[in-house]
């Protein structure tokens, strides 16, 4: 069911609240999602003109589940708080005190329902922490990671039993990575409508058994962090080395991510420095450049009365990755109807030069590559 | 282990249903009743027996709220002045529940019913007490067809668990087992009645008269069964007596008997029965002659053939001296004779 229909369907009186739990309910580590609601009906007898259904399903995401909560309010008394059915977790009974929200129902206040969403959610963690207690082998995972407040702080834990007849225990940690994505280029949207959310990583330990025996990590990328690491092929987390602990593998797939990132950003910062240095040194030859991305630089460079265009194009992983030249006739088509054009590879490089060092290079080793371009262009 | 159940009747329930139908929202409101504990014993042959606590609510009636949400705040604290309120002429003893009627909302205690549960079992000072859920929902999109389901919970060690409601009309639907109770009923037209005929029938202590007369005469059959019991001990016991003595005795007589056969020699060989030929000579004499007393014997050409009686009376005609004295050289002449009659025969025809 979308926003829209949802706000159109619910009573005129909880219309606000609602509005502000579908268009701003982000809850919880995953905030990448909002809070869907489903399942619409009302209190009212079926000869109350509508709109007027009041109640509804909330899915919340929760450590890579979707808790599903019936949210129950009264069309015809508007101003009552909120009544919570909490799915399967029938024993989960928060603490009134810990919910000034619910205490202290403020139904003029749009923003009352999502707050209290969030108190629930906090205490449902603190409930989930205490089923832990079942293994004293995860128990002692979440103490661990609970002593670092750069992971602690940013913990979801979703403690179930798979097996009621056998009693085995799983759990899953989700955590919030703490790796800084600020320097990271801006991502760019085909849709710029679209609100990428927060850049974040998280990581997902999923203990099959009490004994961790069977654990298995998953790390998850929002849209712009994985576009700008080059999709989500391009980081492979090692896999839970048997007998460890959560407390040693989180450090190491942060360096990991950390390192990716870091190389991601100098990738960039290079590539700026190398259109920057190309058009200092082909300032009146440069047709144009991405000046976002800096991935791409067009020159019209002319060589004894014959001009000629050069394509620049920078992979992402460069200086790593040579950068390839392509000379592109202005005069003549091929029998495809395209310009008539020339990839060049082999021209000295080094990753170890700097901007204005390959620009240098670039400058006096056209000429060569330009005679050899003529050869096939003449043939 | 208790086994907890909720008895409501079917006007009871219908006047819940009525009343959730005609309401804009939901409904809630206190239940009144009594509940009652019994102590069940089941004998089997796995063990002695077997003590269960049977927990029966009953409903009688209901109250409800005149708005949602007054009887509690939203934290779920109960207000004892709108309890109290409620609860006019002293009723609060009767409060064994509340329920909750929903529409379109699942049978599941909702987090608020849970709190309240709690609050009020401390603000009544009753720990055994029901929750009642009704939830109606639509079935078909026209509202052409709605189901109304209904469910009890009570709480067991700060968990809630669902207790089966049944319900009665006129009387419980059970068909097994005695009734120990009978059905209770407030009514005060009940209690008028039972006052004014009850001492007909009943006994100071609460029992049915009939009962202490059928205790007596069964004391009365168990003293005369006992009777009778030992009378037959006494009479196996005589029987047993005598035939010992019977046996002792044919015991002495086989052997005085044995003595005596044991002093008389040579009348130990076995007497073996001997012919009266004085009889049978003088039958022969007589009959021997007549031909219509005899009966012959033919052969298969029609021929007389003489009887063995009538060789036997020649041969003892020739014989008789030795025959008296010795039979048993005369029976082996005998059956010479009869070889020889034989032969005769065969020449004869």
């Amino acid at each position: 069911m979308s926003p829209e229909v949802a706000l159109h369907r619910i009573s005129p009186e909880l219309r606000p609240l609602l509005c502000s739990v579908v268009r701003n309910g982000r809850v919880g580590l995953d905030s990448t999602n909002c809070l869907r609601v489903t399942d619409l009906k009302t209190g009212c007898t079926s000869l109350t003109p509508g709109p007027c259904c009041d109640r509804f399903k909330l899915h919340i995401p929760y450590a890579g589940e979707t808790l599903k909560w019936d949210i129950i309010f009264n069309a015809q008394y508007p101003e009552l708080p909120p009544d919570f059915i909490f799915g399967e977790d029938a024993e989960f009974l928060p603490e009134p005190s810990e919910l000034p929200h619910l205490v202290h129902w403020d139904a003029g206040n749009p923003e009352s329902l999502l707050q209290l969403v969030k108190e629930l959610i906090q205490q449902y963690h603190q409930y989930q922490c205490q089923r832990l207690r079942e293994s004293s082998r995860l128990l002692f995972e979440y103490d661990s990671l609970l002593e670092d407040p750069s992971y602690g702080r940013n913990l979801e834990i979703y403690a179930g039993r798979k097996n009621s007849w056998t009693g085995e225990f799983s759990a899953r940690f989700l955590l919030k990575l703490p790796v800084d994505f600020s320097n990271i280029p801006v991502y760019l949207l085909k849709d710029t409508a679209l609100d990428p959310g927060e850049d974040v990583a998280l990581l997902s330990v999923s203990f099959e058994d009490a004994e961790a025996t069977q654990v298995f990590p998953k790390l998850y990328l929002s849209p712009s962090i994985e576009h700008a690491l080059g999709g989500s092929s391009a980081l492979h987390i090692p896999a839970f080395p048997s007998g460890g602990c959560l407390i040693d593998y989180v450090p190491q797939v942060c360096q990991l991510l950390t390192n990716k990132v870091q190389y991601v950003i100098q990738g960039y910062h290079k590539r700026r420095e190398y259109i920057a240095a190309f058009l200092s040194h082909f300032g009146m030859g440069v047709v144009e450049y991405d000046a976002e991305g800096f991935t791409k630089l067009t020159l019209l460079l002319m060589w004894k009365d014959f001009c000629f265009l050069v394509h620049v194009d920078l992979p992402l992983y460069f200086p790593r990755d040579q950068p390839t030249l392509t000379f592109q006739s202005v005069y003549h088509f091929t029998n495809s109807g395209q310009l008539y054009s020339q990839v060049q590879t082999s021209y000295p490089y080094s990753p170890r030069w700097d901007g204005n060092e390959m620009a240098k290079r670039a400058k006096y080793e056209t000429p060569a590559a330009y005679r050899s371009y003529c050869k096939c262009y003449l043939l | 282990m208790s086994e907890p159940s909720v008895r409501i009747s079917g006007t009871v329930l219908a006047s819940l249903m009525f009343q959730h139908v005609n309401s804009d929202s939901d409904v809630e409101g206190l239940v009144l009743g009594e509940s009652s504990f019994h102590e069940q014993v089941t004998i089997s042959d796995s063990q002695s027996d077997h003590i269960h606590i049977e927990e029966i609510y009953n409903i009688q009636k209901h109250v409800a709220c005149l708005k949602l949400n007054i009887l509690y705040s939203s934290s779920g604290e109960v207000n004892l002045d709108v309890l109290q309120e409620m609860l006019a002429d002293n009723k609060q003893d009767s409060v064994i529940g509340w329920y909750r009627q929903r529409r379109h909302s699942e049978q599941h205690m909702t987090f608020r019913e849970k709190l309240v549960h709690d609050k009020l079992k401390s603000a009544l000072k009753n720990p055994h007490m029901i929750f009642l859920l009704l939830t109606s929902s639509r079935v078909t999109p026209t509202d052409s067809t709605h189901r109304m389901e209904y469910s009890a919970f009570t709480s067991r060690s700060r968990r809630f668990v669902n207790i089966p409601v049944l319900v009665t009309n006129l009387g419980l639907l059970e068909q097994q087992g005695y009734w120990k109770v009978s059905a209770p009923c407030s009514a005060s037209g009940y209690s008028l009645t039972m006052n004014k005929h009850g001492s007909r029938f009943f006994s100071p202590s609460g029992l049915l008269k009939e009962v202490d007369e059928m205790n007596k005469m069964n004391d009365s059959l168990q003293v005369e069964l006992q009777k009778a019991c030992r009378e037959v001990e006494e009479s196996e016991r005589a029987v047993e007596a005598l035939q010992l003595e019977v046996s002792a005795l044919r015991k002495s007589l086989r052997e005085k008997q044995q003595s005596s056969e044991g002093k008389v020699p040579g009348t130990s060989s076995p007497v073996e029965p001997r012919n009266n030929q004085l009889l049978l000579k003088a039958v022969r004499a007589l009959l021997g002659s007549c031909p219509l007393l005899l009966t012959q014997r033919l052969s298969l050409q029609a021929c007389p053939v003489p009887s063995r009686d009538t060789m036997a009376a020649d041969s003892d005609r020739e014989q008789e001296q030795p025959a008296l004295l010795q039979d048993g050289r005369g029976t082996k002449q005998r059956g010479a004779l009869q070889g020889r009659g034989r032969k005769r025969r065969r020449n004869n025809c």
